[in-house]
Parts: structure tokens; C-alpha cells; sequence
């Protein structure tokens, strides 16, 4: 490869760029642009004249898992008090939860209690052991969202269970403190289906007595599963 | 995404922003470097890979990569931009490059090589850009065979042979369309003062 002909140097560059120059070829050229400060610069000059061209393209959104392996592979969150919510073992959670929900939801709606009645919204919350704590569920029109543990939940007397609505792409929201112990009413802020659209999952946070201080989650996500629409 | 000479300024200074404080492990920045610049990057990935997983991949591992090299990017010089573009661009290159070493016959192509109906032709996208970039001005300008080889090889990532199969022209003619094209297209940006 001649790249002492300024002329022959200036062509590969342009074809570097415009990605015509290939295989083994393009290896080497690469190798000598990087030692070469002129073959560089001329390569940024290419990359300067040709590149603007990608900006014409319709933009389109990658899916949120690409940004979630991102910060896995980076080691840390963007935001520091949210790193629980970013952490592979959320997602991982969720992924199991989602798997186990087929099961626990069965097992819910055979139930003959009248708790999840047509036309529903139902969260099966599970722990990363994928079994299912509590479950949330909603008349679709209904204003409020019923809490009901169904396995036995322990928290210690100074902390309190809080649940927050998982938006995709944004902070989580909180619903409010639920207990470990009985079924509790959770106001939403408009009829169910309204309230919870574009929320696909919720979670449950162990916090400080009284719910989280900073109106994000501080404490452990021990619970989390798929919000299930059943109409 | 053509935008107008002051918001580019805006945005290029932000972005400048947004990459030295990645370089200095700003997680913050680097998630809206992210935000700001992904769909960009995933669609320049797509229309060369076409293939949702690979351009998944290769838009995970140039983030990464930004993640622990963006203090290189103060040492290049170039625009914000067209650095990050360069970045995804050279790996999507690269697969390409790996997946010709796999695929020695070009019998499956065609189907390779299929473009969705509804999808602006390479053609039509830099004619898009004719009115607020140079370069799109340059571009236009060029003969119609060089023209198309530039805009098949730039957004679809297409290498001589196959602009060759691809515009049903002898190797020969493809490889000066694409030799005498760049050649014109750098007398038309430098002598519109485009490049320092």
C-alpha cells in the first residue's frame, strides 16, 4: 500500500471513509492511519466532509435493552440513587417474575375469591426467587389498587414496604406504603387503566419507616413483577 | 436532522459538553450523550447492517467504548458528531468486513440487499440534505452514476462488488464512478470552505 503518493494517500482515505475500501486492505490502512499523523489528518478531513451526510437518516429509537447492557458492561448507573433500578439484577428479577407470573396468576384467578374480577388489572410481585410476595390488582375503571401479600413478608419494625410504578424510560413513581401484613387500598390517580397506562411493571422497595425520603427508591427492590391487563 | 447553522452550533457545543465530561466518568452526561445521540446512531447502524440484532450490538459496544475513550475524542478534533458517527460507523464496517470473510459466495445478495419499499433510497436522503449541507449541494452535483455508487457504498455499506452486482455495471466502471466522485465532491466541499 503506497501511501508516500500524497495523491494515492488522499484516495484511500476517501474510500476508508466512504467504507469501499475493505478487507485486508482496509486493516492495514487503518494501522498506518493511526501511526501516520498526515494519513490521520486526512482521514478526519474525509470524516468531516462525508459524515454529515449520516445526519439525513430518520433517527430510530434502539430498544431500552441496548442502554440496560450499556450500564451493565460500563459497571455503574447514570444516576447514583438510582442504580438499583438500573441493576441487571432488576431486570433480571422481572424476567423471572415474568416467568413465574404465568404460574402464580393461575393460581390467583382458579382461586374462587372474588378478588380479580373481569376486566382487570393484576401485578403478581415476586422476590428474585421468582415466588410471588404480594399481588396488586385493579377494576380496570377502579380508583384504587388492591395490595394483598400471599406469602409471609418480613420486615423489620423501623422500615416500611413502598411501591413504585416502573415507567419505561423514566424514575420511578411511587404508589405509597403497602403492609406486609394486610390488604391495603392504594389510591391511583385516575381510573386504573388510565393511571397505569404506560406502566409495564411495579416494584416494591423496603424503606426507612414512614416511605423513602427522596421521592426515589433508596432501599432493596425485594419485590417486582409485569403489570397483567386482563381484558 | 438538518438543522439550521445556529442550533448545529448549539448542539455541537453540547455535545462537546456532554463528551469531555464522559471523559472525565460523568455518568450523568454519558446517559444523555446517550439520549441525545442514540437514535441517530442506531438508525446509521441499521441502514448498514441490516439486521436489528448486529446493529443492537454494534451501537452496545461503541457506548462502551465511548464509556472509556471518550478522552480521545478532545485529541481528534473533529465535530462531535462526526466523531461518535465514525465510531459506529467503523464497527459496523468491521462486521461487514467479518461476515465477507464467512460469506464467500454473493449468491444470497439479493436478498442481502433488499431495502424496504416504504424507505427513502440512499439517493432520495442525500438530496434531502441538499438544502442545508454543502455536501448534500456537492453531492447533487455529481454525474448520476457516481452519484448512486456513493450513496449505495456511504449508507448501505456496500463494497465495490457489490455496488458492481447491485447497479448491474462492470467492476471497472463502479470503481472510477467512485474514484472521480470523491475526487469532485472534495473540489466542491474545500472550495466551499467546508473542511478547516
Amino acid at each position: 500500500m503506497n501511501v508516500r503518493n500524497p495523491e494515492r494517500a488522499e484516495a484511500l482515505a476517501a474510500e476508508y471513509v466512504l467504507g469501499t475500501l475493505r478487507g485486508r486492505a482496509r486493516e492495514r490502512f487503518e494501522r498506518l492511519a493511526r501511526a501516520d499523523w498526515t494519513l490521520g489528518e486526512a482521514v478526519r478531513n474525509w470524516e468531516e466532509r462525508l459524515l454529515p451526510l449520516a445526519e439525513e437518516l430518520p433517527p430510530v429509537a434502539p430498544p431500552t435493552r441496548v442502554w440496560a447492557a450499556i450500564l451493565a458492561r460500563t459497571g455503574k448507573a447514570p444516576v447514583a440513587r438510582a442504580s438499583i433500578w438500573s441493576s441487571l439484577g432488576l431486570w433480571r428479577a422481572l424476567a423471572f417474575a415474568s416467568l413465574a407470573t404465568v404460574v402464580a396468576l393461575a393460581t390467583v384467578l382458579l382461586r374462587p375469591a372474588p378478588e380479580v374480577p373481569e376486566g382487570a388489572l393484576v401485578v403478581v410481585l415476586a422476590g428474585t426467587d421468582a415466588r410471588p410476595a404480594l399481588v396488586a390488582s385493579a377494576d380496570r375503571l377502579g380508583r384504587y389498587l388492591s395490595v394483598k401479600p400471599v406469602a409471609r413478608v418480613d420486615v423489620a419494625a423501623d422500615r416500611a414496604l413502598e411501591l413504585w410504578m416502573l415507567p419505561d424510560g423514566a424514575s420511578p413513581r411511587s404508589l405509597g406504603l403497602i403492609s406486609a401484613t394486610g390488604v391495603v387500598r392504594v389510591a391511583l390517580s385516575g381510573p386504573a387503566d388510565q393511571a397505569l397506562r404506560n406502566i409495564p411493571a411495579l416494584a416494591v422497595s423496603l424503606e426507612p419507616r414512614g416511605g423513602s425520603p427522596t421521592g426515589l427508591p433508596t432501599g432493596p427492590v425485594l419485590y417486582s413483577g409485569p403489570v397483567q391487563r386482563m381484558y | 436532522m438538518a438543522l439550521d447553522p445556529t442550533k448545529q452550533l448549539e448542539r455541537n457545543a453540547r455535545l462537546t459538553d456532554l463528551l469531555a465530561r464522559t471523559a472525565l466518568a460523568d455518568q450523568r452526561a454519558f446517559a444523555e450523550l446517550y439520549r441525545t445521540t442514540s437514535a441517530h446512531l442506531y438508525a446509521v447502524a441499521l441502514r448498514i447492517l441490516r439486521d436489528t440484532g448486529a446493529a443492537e450490538e454494534v451501537l452496545q459496544e461503541s457506548f462502551v467504548n465511548i464509556w472509556h475513550h471518550a478522552g480521545s475524542y478532545v485529541a481528534a478534533k473533529s465535530q462531535p458528531l462526526t466523531w461518535l458517527t465514525s465510531v459506529v460507523r467503523n464497527r459496523c464496517l468491521d462486521q461487514l468486513r467479518r461476515r465477507e470473510v464467512q460469506t464467500v459466495t454473493m449468491d444470497d445478495e439479493d436478498e442481502g440487499l433488499a431495502i424496504a419499499a416504504e424507505d427513502p433510497t440512499p439517493l432520495e436522503m442525500l438530496l434531502s440534505g441538499a438544502d442545508a449541507r454543502a455536501v448534500g449541494a456537492c453531492v447533487e452535483a455529481l454525474e448520476q452514476g457516481q452519484k448512486q455508487a456513493i450513496a449505495l457504498a456511504f449508507f448501505q455499506g456496500l463494497s465495490h462488488s457489490e455496488l458492481a452486482h447491485h447497479l448491474r455495471e462492470p467492476l471497472g466502471t463502479v470503481k472510477s464512478w467512485i474514484r472521480r466522485g470523491l475526487e469532485r465532491l472534495r473540489a466542491c466541499l474545500d472550495g466551499a470552505g467546508v473542511t478547516r
